[in-house]
Formats: structure tokens, C-alpha cells, sequence
């Protein structure tokens, strides 16, 4: 009985509520309430961007010995800690330890002397005779000689390599004798000296041959800072200092170990349990988060990555208002980046100020441009669109951080001075498949690294016209431009190029020119002399640690 | 019951074919599967060698049949990312995975069996109040956001555990925690019901009757009856284990093959997925299979009724 009656109150419950529910809205009454609102004052924390801890080390007299283990937790595993074989930053950070290229690239983009103590270029820049540094071996105890360079070159091309290209940039490479080497190109090659840095990484000859390959995946040699110990796959690798290294004094720690953790809270979590020294790639919550940890140091860079609006002047644009410099330019002022960067990453990205990033040559001559919906009106009512125009854009969804955001920004912003923007959003695979073929609506958006110190691959690649797939716009006096910087094997001229390069693509902007993201990075306090490269690259032969264990 | 055995057996094997047939359509059903192995930046003449070498040009029964003689023997070709074969990597990673699986359902189990117990030999009292509660945290709670927590407090704060990765022996314990707290949740609802059932069963009340001692009541009569349903969801969320710690794997960097397919997804790494789905799916099948056998055995009135 008692069930019985609870079943029915039961029913009528959820009858009501069904009716409740389905019951159509009753007509509001205008009731006046005096609603306290509190408003939250947003303070603008104070943030520390390098917290550099002065630990004053007294230096032990004699030569000091490496000392202690840096535990690196990289973003995912390395595929290989071959150099031709590697597919990302995780792989390239590991594998770089191990090796010396016959030039470096110093943190302010100098080349300079590595395996190779001096070189020569001929006066067209296509003949570099390299000469070699005496009295290096290899890991395994195996002497440095021109054979090795050869070799690398050799196996750079051939199988097991994902970039030929950096290799085959040199037409020839002979040996002279045991300390001399000749490199040849075809054409002068400005980038040649910074590839070199990148990828030839050195390789004993000798081991190569003996092992194959495969072997060599197995137990990598080279001449670098830090020997291969073991590589656990899934879970980490592990390189001793080299006793031998020719650069004295380095490296300053005993052992690294790399850890892979792909979640970046876990990474956070490790760093703040010390379990780890060293970490990469934090968003800007869990660096701001990380700020208040004792023990833990956190900084930011800009990556040389540019993010942009695209015009198109080759298909889908032609004939449309963006065809005029002052439209472009119109658009460039009627967006507010600096807003966009404080809302959607708290700040944490740097304004682009062109198509060359602030770690690249020849960047700072020009400024970004100004947020001035004013000026943006009266340029469009001069180029003769006073009421505005229609237009479409496109978006990737799912390959950026935030960038759905930041397009649904733009067109909000350029509606504002008149530019009624259709935006169409779309599955980044299919995107950028049909950026490949140029069937992208007339502004699409996008991003572009480049890690060489210049800006000319990313120049050439976007702004190819139809001699590079994800082009989208082509312009004669860029060409030009570009031409040069190509021929150009002067680092200063090259500078003075990319220097016009900008001011004209000031005035006549192929994009809107967004920004560059930042990345963020922290380490325990007792991490010193880490200094990362705006590549993201890291060389860990001058770090050490305060308090070694 | 050798009618059963190869009656489910042929059951099995028609589903391995079902996934393998699945397996292979999913790389083609977008259109070029060269288009999407290879990076955005590849040439139209990358595309078309990478077609050529791969033999994506033949008609698709025999790439099919190829496909087919190949994973029988565990051929997947090579990773895309890593360049070594696909197969190797995925064995390589087994046993960390197993030892996470084996040890939540070590977990489940251990503490489940005897909480539902308690919660079906006592209904309404406090324990089963606990039984009821840890039923309904398991099925209900997401597991990366307690893993999180649990890293946080346990890890960070209280530095009971190591945060991340597998090493010292106890590593394991917070990821197979929470990667055994959804079976443990059902463990305690399941024993709990079953023992509920059984207590008030003839064969019970003659046992108290014969004055045994209830321990052995508890064990020999009630537990034994109650594990056959026990026994089977085991069986079956062990594959489940094993093919779903993704989420577990990756929060707390655990070297096994679900971290492992996290990772080649991002890299659109097919030949890796495609190994590790079909590895995860002929273990499930297979465990399946062998939990539907034990059943069988311990239960005689289990068959098919023709």
C-alpha cells in the first residue's frame, strides 16, 4: 500500500515537472530592484617576467668539474636522436647535445667558429673552404678529420633523412686534406652557414660504416658536450658530460636526463614536486600559477612565429577592394592586436610589427600599426569605399591557441569601420589543403615560423605568388626584394634589405599583421645560464647548477 | 561445450575481420590516404612516390587482401614518425600497460569484492552505506580530474608519490588507482547484489543451519556462487583496461601503448594507430573470449541451446 502510493506521488512529481517545464513562459512583471553590483577592479598583477636569483658561486680553483644532473622534462619523446631523422623541437633539443656542427649560431645570431676554427668564402659566395679544428675525437674515442664531413653530407641526403634539402643546399664537398675541407654551391647561398649550424651535425665516418644506420639509432656518436647513455623508450634518455670536449670547461653539469611528459599540468606538477629542473611550453595560466612557487623561476620569449590576416591578390581576391594599398592599410589600423593580445592571452604575445619577427635580422625599423579606427574610415573613404565593403574570410579551427578567437576579433573590429566580414571556420587538415591550391576566400588566417634568424623562408613562402603553395599574394617590388636577400651572402647588406623589405611592406601590407605568440618556460632556482633561442632551441653546454646533488 | 567453444570462437574471428574491415577503411574513407600521411608542406610529386611505394594505386581488394596477410602476422609497416616497425613499438609498451591494468584490477578487485560483500551481508547499515557511495563515486567521478587532484595533493603536496612516469615501485599506485576506481565501482555494485541475492538463497540457510562458522559460510558458499558474475565483468573490463588508460597514461607520463596512441593520433602516425587499435581490439576480443570459456566451465548450465 505504502508503495503503491509512493509510486504515485512519484508519477505526479515528474508529471509536474514535465508540465512546469513544457508550460509556455509566464509574461515577466517589471519589478524595480535595487541590484548592489560589486565590480571587480581587475588590479594588473605585476608580473615578473625574468627572475634571475643572484647565487654567488665562489669559482673552486683548478679546472671545475661538471657537476650534477639537470632532469628535463621534454613535451613528448623524441622520434630520433639522429639529426636527419628528427621530426620536431622534442627531438631536435635531445639530439643537438650530442653533436657539433662546423659553425654555430651564438644567442645573437652571429655565426661563429665551431669544429671549424676558420673559413673562407670566394667572391661570388660560392666557394667556402672550410678549415677544421685539430685534436677533437669523438665520443668513441674516434679522431675529427674532413672524412667525417663528407659523410655527413653523404648520409644528410640519403636514406633515413626527412631533410635532404638542408644537405643538398651544397653542391659538392671535398676533402682537401685531413683539416681542410671545400664546400661548394650552386649560386650564392646566405643561408648556407646558418643550415650548417641547424643540421650538419657532425657524425664519425667510421662508426657510420661500421654500424650502419640503424645501429647508429641504437648509440649515437658525435663530438658534442654530452654522451649517449641510454634511451628507455617511453620513458627517458639519458646522457653523461663528455670528459674530452673540446670547448674547456663545458659542459657544467654531469648528467641530463630527459623526462617525456606530454600532459603540461603533470609537467607543472613535476617541476613544482622537484622531480624535474627543467621544462618547456607552459601555458600562460600555469607559468602565472608557477610565479607564486618557492624554488621555481619562470620566463617568456616571443617564438619567431608571425600570425597574420592574408590578403589574396592571385584568385579569389582579384578585382576586390584589398587590391588597394589603402585599404590594406586601412585594415592594418582598424584592428586592435594589443586588446585582442590582453583578452585572449592575458597579454602573453608581442605585437608583430611586420613580416620579420623581433629576433630576426633586420627587424625594429618599423613600428606596429596603431590602433586608429579613425584613420582606418577616412583611408577607406579615400581609396572610394566610404560606406565599407563585403567580404569573406576564412579560419582554421583546432591548429592555433585562442585563434578562433582572434579571427572572430578581426572581423568583429573590421566590421566596425565598415567592413562587413562573412567569416567561414573550417577543419585545419582541410584548410590547409586549400591554401595549397589557393582556393581560400579573399582574407584567411594563419601563422608562420621560421627558425633560421632571418625571415626569408617565411617571406618567400607566403609571399611566393604562384611559385609557393600557401601563397596567396604576389607583388613584383617584393620579388624583388627577396631576389636579392637570396643573393645576398653579406650578413650586414642582407640586414639593409630586409630593412627596405619592411618599409615597403609598411606601405603596401600584403597582411594584417597579427603577433607573435609567447612561450613560456620555467626551472628550478638553481638552473643557471639557460638561455633559449627564439626557435625554442636550447644548448645546454654552458647551463649548470647552483646546488648540485 | 566443445559446440561452444568453437561456436564462440567463430564469433571472434568474424569480429577480428569486422575491425581489421573497419581498420582499413577508416585511412581511405576521406579520399588519398597519401594526403594525409605525408606533412602539408609535401609536393604533388612527394604525394604521388609516397602512393607508388606504399601501393595505394592498386585496386582495393588487393590492397585489402595485403593488408589482410599482413596483420596476421603483426605486420603493420613502419611507424611514420619513428621509421621502425609499427608492431615493435606497440609491444615494446605493452608491459607498462599491462602492469597499470593488472594492478587497477588488482586494486578493484581487492578492495571492491569485500566492500560489496559487506554492503550485501549487512544491507542498510553503515557499511553498505560505504558500499553504495564508493559504487556511485566510481561510475560517476572523471578520471582526469581526480588524477589531477591526486597528483596535486598526493604528489606535490603530501610527496607520498612520485608525480609522473613509471619507476620506483610506487609509481604505479596513483595511476592505477584511478584507472581501476570505474571497475571497483562496479565491483561493489555487482558483488553487493549478487551476495544480497545469495544470502537469502535455501543452500545459505541450510549452511547456517549446519552451524558452520560464518567465515566460512562468507567464503566457501556465498563468495564462490557470487564470483561467477564477478569473474565475467573481470574478464571483460580487464580488456577495457587495457585498450582505454589513454587518458591515464598521458596525465601521468606512463610509458605505455594508450599514451602511446595519443601521441601517434597527433602525429597522424597511421600505420601506428592502425597497429594499436588492431592490438587492443584482438586483446579485448580474446579476453573476452576467454572469460566467456572460464564461465562456461565454472557454470555447467551455461551453453547454446542448439
Amino acid at each position: 500500500m505504502k508503495a503503491k502510493l509512493l509510486g504515485l506521488l512519484a508519477v505526479i512529481l515528474a508529471v509536474s515537472m514535465i508540465v512546469v517545464g513544457c508550460a509556455p513562459a509566464s509574461t515577466p512583471q517589471v519589478v524595480e530592484k535595487v541590484v548592489k553590483e560589486t565590480v571587480v577592479v581587475e588590479k594588473p598583477v605585476e608580473k615578473t617576467v625574468v627572475v634571475e636569483k643572484q647565487v654567488v658561486v665562489t669559482p673552486t680553483p683548478g679546472k671545475p668539474q661538471p657537476k650534477g644532473t639537470l632532469r628535463f622534462a621534454l613535451s613528448g619523446e623524441p622520434n630520433s636522436l639522429y639529426i636527419p631523422a628528427t621530426a620536431d623541437k622534442n627531438a631536435d633539443i635531445a639530439a643537438s647535445q650530442l653533436y657539433d656542427p662546423l659553425v654555430f649560431q651564438d644567442d645573437d645570431g652571429t655565426i661563429v667558429p665551431a669544429l671549424a676554427e676558420s673559413w673562407e668564402v670566394s667572391k661570388d659566395g660560392t666557394e667556402y673552404i672550410f678549415h677544421l679544428r685539430k685534436g677533437v675525437t669523438f665520443h668513441n674515442g674516434e679522431p675529427f678529420t674532413a672524412d667525417d664531413v663528407i659523410a655527413t653530407w653523404k648520409y644528410g641526403m640519403g636514406e633515413g633523412s626527412s631533410w635532404p634539402d638542408r644537405y643538398s643546399i651544397a653542391k659538392s664537398v671535398e676533402k682537401i686534406d685531413d683539416y681542410t675541407v671545400r664546400v661548394t654551391t650552386d649560386g650564392p647561398k646566405p643561408l648556407l652557414l646558418v643550415t650548417m649550424h641547424d643540421f650538419w651535425s657532425i657524425i664519425p665516418n667510421e662508426y657510420m660504416e661500421k654500424v650502419g644506420l640503424d645501429g647508429f639509432q641504437q648509440h649515437p656518436i658525435g663530438t658534442g658536450p654530452f654522451m649517449f647513455v641510454e634511451w628507455v623508450k617511453g620513458d627517458h634518455i639519458t646522457y653523461q658530460a663528455n670528459p674530452n670536449y673540446w670547448r674547456e670547461g663545458q659542459p657544467r653539469v654531469e648528467k641530463v636526463i630527459f623526462r617525456f611528459i606530454t600532459e603540461s599540468s603533470t609537467r607543472v606538477a613535476a617541476l613544482t614536486a622537484d622531480e624535474i629542473d627543467l621544462t618547456k611550453r607552459l601555458t600562460a595560466e600555469e607559468a602565472n600559477q608557477l610565479l607564486s612557487v618557492p624554488g621555481v623561476k619562470v620566463i617568456q620569449y616571443p617564438v619567431a612565429r608571425i600570425f597574420y590576416i592574408a590578403f589574396n591578390n592571385l584568385t579569389t581576391g582579384k578585382g576586390l577592394p584589398t587590391e588597394d594599398a589603402k585599404v590594406r592599410q586601412a585594415m592594418n589600423y582598424a584592428v586592435d592586436v594589443d586588446a585582442i593580445l590582453k583578452s585572449l592571452f592575458g597579454g602573453a604575445g608581442k605585437r608583430a610589427a611586420g613580416f620579420v619577427a623581433s629576433s630576426e635580422l633586420g627587424y625594429g625599423v618599423v613600428k606596429p600599426f596603431p590602433y586608429d579606427p579613425e584613420k582606418a574610415k577616412q583611408l577607406l573613404a579615400e581609396a572610394g569605399y566610404p560606406n565599407g565593403f563585403k567580404i569573406d574570410m576564412a579560419c582554421p579551427t583546432g591548429a592555433y591557441s585562442h585563434f578562433e578567437e582572434v579571427c572572430q576579433a578581426v572581423a568583429g573590429y573590421l566590421e566596425k569601420v565598415g567592413i562587413k566580414v562573412n567569416l567561414e571556420f573550417m577543419e585545419s587538415a582541410h584548410y590547409w589543403d586549400l591554401e595549397a591550391k589557393k582556393e581560400l576566400p579573399p582574407l584567411f588566417g594563419d601563422s608562420w615560423s621560421d627558425e633560421s634568424g632571418e625571415a626569408y623562408n617565411r617571406l618567400k613562402g607566403a609571399l611566393g605568388g604562384w611559385d609557393a603553395p600557401y601563397s596567396s599574394w604576389s607583388d613584383p617590388k617584393i620579388d624583388e626584394l627577396l631576389d636579392a636577400i637570396s643573393k645576398e651572402v653579406d650578413r650586414d647588406k642582407r640586414k639593409a634589405l630586409y630593412e627596405e623589405l619592411q618599409v615597403y611592406m609598411q606601405e603596401n601590407p600584403p597582411f594584417i599583421y597579427l603577433y607573435e605568440p609567447y612561450t613560456f618556460e620555467a626551472m628550478r632556482d638553481r638552473v643557471m645560464d639557460y638561455h633559449p633561442r627564439a626557435s625554442e632551441m636550447c644548448y645546454l653546454n654552458k647551463v649548470w647548477l647552483a646546488t648540485p646533488e | 561445450m566443445l559446440r561452444y567453444f568453437l561456436i564462440r570462437l567463430g564469433q571472434s574471428l568474424a569480429l577480428m575481420f569486422g575491425v581489421l574491415l573497419l581498420v582499413f577503411m577508416m585511412l581511405r574513407v576521406t579520399g588519398d590516404p597519401a594526403a594525409l600521411m605525408l606533412p602539408r608542406e609535401a609536393s604533388a610529386a612527394e604525394i604521388e612516390a609516397f602512393r607508388e611505394r606504399m601501393g595505394f594505386n592498386r585496386p582495393i581488394i588487393v590492397q585489402f587482401a595485403d593488408f589482410l596477410s599482413k596483420a596476421v602476422v603483426g605486420d603493420f609497416g613502419e611507424s611514420l614518425h619513428f621509421r621502425t616497425p609499427a608492431m615493435t613499438l606497440v609491444t615494446q609498451r605493452l608491459p607498462a600497460t599491462v602492469e597499470l591494468a593488472a594492478t587497477g584490477l588488482l586494486f578493484a578487485v581487492l578492495i571492491g569484492v569485500p566492500i560489496g560483500m559487506m554492503g550485501g551481508l549487512k544491507p542498510g547499515s553503515a557499511a553498505d552505506s560505504l558500499a553504495r557511495l564508493l559504487a556511485l563515486m566510481g561510475q560517476s567521478i572523471p578520471n582526469f580530474w581526480l588524477a589531477m587532484l591526486m597528483i596535486l595533493f598526493f604528489g606535490v603536496q603530501l610527496r607520498w608519490f612520485p608525480t609522473f612516469g613509471r619507476g620506483a615501485w610506487n609509481s604505479v599506485v596513483m595511476p592505477a588507482f584511478v584507472l581501476g576506481l570505474p571497475v571497483m565501482g562496479q565491483i561493489v555494485r555487482l558483488t553487493r547484489s549478487t551476495v544480497l541475492e545469495i544470502r537469502s538463497e535455501d543452500f545459505v540457510r541450510t549452511a547456517y543451519s549446519k552451524g558452520l562458522e560464518p567465515p566460512v559460510i562468507y567464503l566457501k558458499h556465498i563468495l564462490r556462487n557470487a564470483s561467477i558474475p564477478i569473474i565475467s565483468v573481470i574478464g571483460v573490463q580487464f580488456g577495457y583496461m587495457l585498450g582505454g588508460s589513454i587518458y591515464i597514461e598521458t596525465i601521468f607520463a606512463w610509458p605505455g601503448m594508450g599514451q602511446l596512441l595519443q601521441l601517434a593520433i597527433g602525429w597522424r602516425d597511421f600505420p601506428l594507430v592502425q597497429a594499436i587499435a588492431i592490438f587492443t581490439s584482438t586483446v579485448v576480443i580474446a579476453l573476452n573470449l576467454l572469460t566467456d570459456l572460464v564461465y562456461a566451465i565454472i557454470d555447467p548450465r551455461i551453453r547454446y541451446g542448439f
